[in-house]
C-alpha cells in the first residue's frame, strides 16, 4: 500500500509540474495567436452594425476584462488566477467565469466519451478473446478482418458516416444539442430520452471508432498469453477450465488497461472534431469557438483541461497496472 | 425393488479417476508414435515406441536434446501440445485405463491428482499474477480437495524439506523467486495432491549442484514414502545413476536401449550408449556436451525415415543398417535395438 501511495504521490507531483508548463506554453502561442482579439471583437461590432466609436468603446470595455500590462505581467495574473481555480472571464458569454463554463461544457464530453469507450472495451475484449480462441475457425477470421478494417477508419470520417446514415438516410437520430429545448431538464423521462438521443451519435462514434482496436489488441494478447508456459503448466496440473481461462483473462487485459486509460486521455482531444460534426456542445465545440472567437482565457482554460485529462489518464493507467500487476509493485521498489 | 436392482447393476462401473488406486501404478507405453505438423509434413517425434514403468520404480530417460524425451512424457498425460498429435500407440496407466483415450474432464481430473507433472520450463510455471499459494488453492479447488488448510500445511512441508521457507514461497508471487525456488514450487506443485504417478521433465536443470543433489534425494525419499512410480527426464548421466531403478536411453524418437540403470552404465551395449558413457570420463555430465561422441543428434527432419537412427554417427554400421531398423531384442532385463547386439549380448566383431 504505502509503495502505491508512494507512487501516486510521485505522479501527481509530476502531473502538477506537467500541468504548469503545458499552461504557461499554452499561454505564450494563445498570446501569440495572429488575428488580435481586441480588432476581431471590433469588427464584429460593426458587422452587427455599430457604428466605429460605439464599437470602439465597446471594445475597450470588453479589454477591462482582460489582464492589463505586459504579457509578463498577464502570465502572473494567470496563473496565480489558476491556483485559485480562477481563469478569468470569459469573452464569448460576458459575465460568466471560465471555470463555470468549463465544466459545464466537460461534463458533456465526459460523458459520451466515457460510454462509448467503455461499452466498447467491453464489447471488444469479449470478441478479441472469442476471435483468439477461434483463431482458426472462420468466425474468428471475421471478427479479427473486420476489427482491422474499423480500426482502420479515421474517428472523424465515421463520424461523418454515421452521421449521413441517421440524421439524413434514415433520419432516426437527431443532431445538434443535448436535448430536445421541449423537455425541462432534470430527472424525467423525456428529458432523459431526449439526452440519450442526442448523445447516441457521438456515443456510437466513439464506440466504433475503437472498438476494431479493442479487439485486435485483446486478441494478441490472448494469443501471447496462450503460448505462455504458465498455461500450459496450469492444465497439465488438472487445474479447472473456468480456472485457465481466468488465468488466461486476467494476464491477457493487463496490457490493455494501460491503452484504455490512455485512450480516454486521447479521446478528449478527438473530441474536437466529432463535437464540431454533430453540433455536440463539449468541450471540444467550445474549444473551437473560443478559437474563432479569441477568447483567450476560455482557450487557454480548455487547452489546461485537455491537458489534465490526459495527465490523469496517464496516472491512472499507470496505477491500475501498479495495483494489478505485482511485478510493477515490487520490481518499482527494487528498482530505486 | 426396482432401486435396488439399479444400484447393484451401478456397483461394478465406479466413476473412473475416484476409483484409481492410490499405489504406484504401472504404466506401459505400447507402440506409441506422435508426429509434429511441420512445413514438410506430419514428422514423427518419437516412432513406435514401447516402454514399461513398473510400479514403484523410478525409471530415467536419457538423450540428447531433441530425442523425443519431453515428447514422450507429454504423452503420458496425452498432453502433446498442437502442432503435434498422438498418431498411434497407447499409454495403459494402471487405474485410468489407456490415457490416449481419455478427454475432457476425466482426462483434466487425472492430471494433477493421478499424474504429477514437473514441466520442463518449471522457471515459468507459475501465473505470475497470484502467489504461489493461491495457485496450491486454485490446484485444490480443480481437484475438488475439501480441506485447504491441509493442503497448505502439505505444500509447506514439501517446500521445507527442498530447503525452501515454505510460508514465504507461498506468499509469494514468481517474480520474487529465484530460478531454482521456481523449479522446487513445481515439485511440489506435481506432489502435493499425492499424485502416484510423477513425470519429472528436467527437474534439476536451473539448479547449482548441491541443490541438484538434494532435489533428487528428495524426489527419492517421497518417493520411497509414498510409493510411487516415478519417471525422471534428465541430459545429466549422473542424475540417472543417483536416482533411477531403470534407465532408458532414446535417440531419435526410439528408445534404443533400457534396462536396470546399473547394468546399462556398467556394460552399455548400444553403441549409441557407450558412446555416450566412453564421451562422459565422470559419471557427472551434460549429455550435449559429449565431445567424444562425432556428429550432431538428427532433428525431426534429418531423421533416417528407414534403417537405423543412429547410423550416421555410428561406427559398427553395416549394410543391413541402412535399410532395416534394427528391432528390440530382450537379453534378461535388457532391452537393445542394434544389429550389431547379438541375442546373447556380446557386441559383433570388432569395437572401431
Ligand atoms: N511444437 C513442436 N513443433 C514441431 N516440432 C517439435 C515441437 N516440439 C518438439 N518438436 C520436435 O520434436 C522432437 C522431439 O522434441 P522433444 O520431445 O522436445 O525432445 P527432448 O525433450 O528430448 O529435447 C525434436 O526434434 C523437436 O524439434
Ligand atoms: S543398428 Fe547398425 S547403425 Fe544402428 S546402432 Fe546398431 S550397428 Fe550402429
Ligand atoms: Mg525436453
Amino acid at each position: 500500500m504505502t509503495v502505491i501511495a508512494r507512487r501516486l504521490a510521485g505522479h501527481l507531483a509530476r502531473g502538477l509540474v506537467m500541468v504548469l508548463v503545458v499552461t504557461s506554453i499554452s499561454f505564450v502561442i494563445i498570446r501569440n495567436i495572429p488575428g488580435d482579439p481586441i480588432a476581431a471583437r471590433y469588427e464584429k461590432l460593426i458587422e452587427q452594425g455599430m457604428s466605429p466609436e460605439q464599437a470602439e468603446r465597446a471594445t475597450a470595455v470588453l479589454y477591462g476584462f482582460m489582464p492589463k500590462g505586459n504579457l509578463w505581467q498577464q502570465y502572473l495574473d494567470y496563473m496565480s488566477g489558476l491556483f485559485r481555480l480562477d481563469l478569468g472571464e470569459s469573452l464569448m458569454t460576458p459575465g460568466a467565469q471560465v471555470t463555470d463554463v468549463l465544466f459545464e461544457a466537460t461534463k458533456w464530453t465526459v460523458l459520451p466519451v466515457l460510454v462509448g469507450t467503455l461499452l466498447s472495451f467491453l464489447i471488444g475484449i469479449m470478441m478479441g478473446v472469442y476471435a483468439a480462441i477461434k483463431r482458426s475457425g472462420r468466425l474468428g477470421d471475421i471478427l479479427a478482418v473486420s476489427g482491422s478494417l474499423l480500426h482502420g477508419i479515421p474517428q472523424y470520417v465515421l463520424a461523418l458516416l454515421l452521421g449521413a446514415l441517421f440524421t439524413t438516410l434514415i433520419p432516426i437520430l437527431p443532431s445538434g444539442g443535448t436535448a430536445d429545448i421541449m423537455f425541462e431538464p432534470g430527472f424525467n423521462l423525456g428529458y432523459i430520452g431526449s439526452l440519450i438521443e442526442h448523445a447516441a451519435l457521438p456515443v456510437l462514434t466513439y464506440a466504433l471508432a475503437s472498438y476494431g482496436g479493442w479487439i485486435l489488441a485483446m486478441k494478441s494478447s490472448v494469443v501471447t498469453v496462450l503460448g505462455d508456459d504458465f498455461i500450459l503448466a496450469a492444465e497439465l496440473r488438472g487445474m479447472k477450465r473456468s480456472i485457465v481461462f481466468r488465468y488466461i483473462a486476467r494476464n491477457a487485459i493487463l496490457p490493455l488497461f494501460t491503452i484504455l486509460a490512455l485512450s480516454l486521455g486521447l479521446l478528449f482531444g478527438g473530441a474536437i472534431f466529432i463535437e464540431r460534426i454533430f453540433n455536440y456542445p463539449g468541450l471540444g465545440l467550445m474549444l473551437i469557438d473560443s478559437i474563432t472567437n479569441r477568447d483567450f482565457a476560455l482557450m487557454g482554460g480548455a487547452f489546461l483541461l485537455i491537458t489534465i485529462a490526459i495527465i490523469v489518464a496517464n496516472i491512472v493507467a499507470d496505477m491500475l497496472y501498479t495495483v494489478i500487476d505485482p511485478r510493477v509493485r515490487s520490481g518499482e521498489e527494487a528498482g530505486r | 425393488m426396482a432401486v435396488s436392482v439399479e444400484t447393484s447393476a451401478e456397483t461394478p462401473v465406479e466413476p473412473m479417476p475416484e476409483s484409481a488406486p492410490k499405489t504406484a501404478p504401472g504404466v506401459r507405453v505400447g507402440g506409441l508414435s506422435v508426429v509434429y505438423k511441420t512445413p514438410a509434413g506430419e514428422l514423427p517425434a518419437i516412432a513406435g515406441i514401447d516402454l514399461e514403468l513398473r510400479p514403484g520404480t523410478i525409471t530415467g530417460v536419457v538423450g540428447e536434446s531433441g530425442s523425443g524425451k519431453s515428447t514422450l512424457a507429454l504423452s503420458l498425460l496425452n498432453a502433446v501440445q498442437p502442432p503435434g498429435r498422438i498418431a498411434a500407440g497407447s499409454v495403459e496407466i494402471d487405474g485410468l485405463g489407456d490415457v490416449v483415450g481419455l478427454r475432457g474432464e476425466e482426462l483434466r481430473k487425472a492430471r494433477g491428482r493421478h499424474i504429477g507433472y514437473v514441466f520442463q520450463a518449471a522457471q515459468n510455471s507459475l501465473n505470475p499474477l497470484k502467489t504461489v499459494g493461491k495457485q496450491l488453492l486454485d490446484l485444490g479447488r480443480s481437484h475438488g480437495v475439501s480441506d485447504l488448510r491441509a493442503l497448505v500445511r502439505e505444500a509447506k512441508e514439501l517446500l521445507g524439506r527442498m530447503g525452501l521457507d515454505g510460508a514465504r514461497v507461498l506468499d509469494s508471487h514468481q517474480h520474487e523467486l529465484s530460478g531454482g525456488m521456481r523449479q522446487r514450487v513445481g515439485i511440489m506443485l506435481a506432489l502435493v495432491l499425492n499424485a502416484h504417478l510423477v513425470v519429472l521433465d528436467e527437474p534439476t536443470t536451473a539448479l547449482d549442484m548441491i541443490t541438484q543433489a538434494t532435489i533428487l534425494r528428495i524426489i527419492r525419499e517421497v518417493h520411497e514414502e509414498r510409493g510411487l512410480t516415478t519417471m525422471v527426464i534428465t541430459h545429466d548421466l549422473g542424475v540417472v545413476a543417483e536416482v533411477a531403478d531403470r534407465l532408458a536411453v532414446m535417440y531419435g524418437g526410439r528408445v534404443v536401449e533400457q534396462g536396470p540403470t546399473h547394468e546399462v552404465l556398467a556394460t552399455p551395449r548400444h553403441p549409441y550408449t557407450r558412446g555416450l558413457l566412453g564421451a562422459i570420463p565422470r559419471l557427472v555430465g551434460d549429455i550435449d556436451e559429449a565431445r567424444a561422441l562425432p556428429g550432431r543428434p538428427p532433428t525431426l527432419g534429418t531423421v533416417p525415415r528407414e534403417g537405423c537412427v543412429f547410423r550416421e554417427r555410428c561406427a559398427l554400421r553395416m549394410d543391413v543398417c541402412e535399410t532395416v531398423e534394427p528391432p528390440t531384442v530382450a537379453d534378461g532385463p535388457r532391452l537393445v535395438a542394434c544389429h550389431a547386439v547379438e541375442a546373447g549380448g556380446a557386441v559383433r566383431e570388432e569395437s572401431a
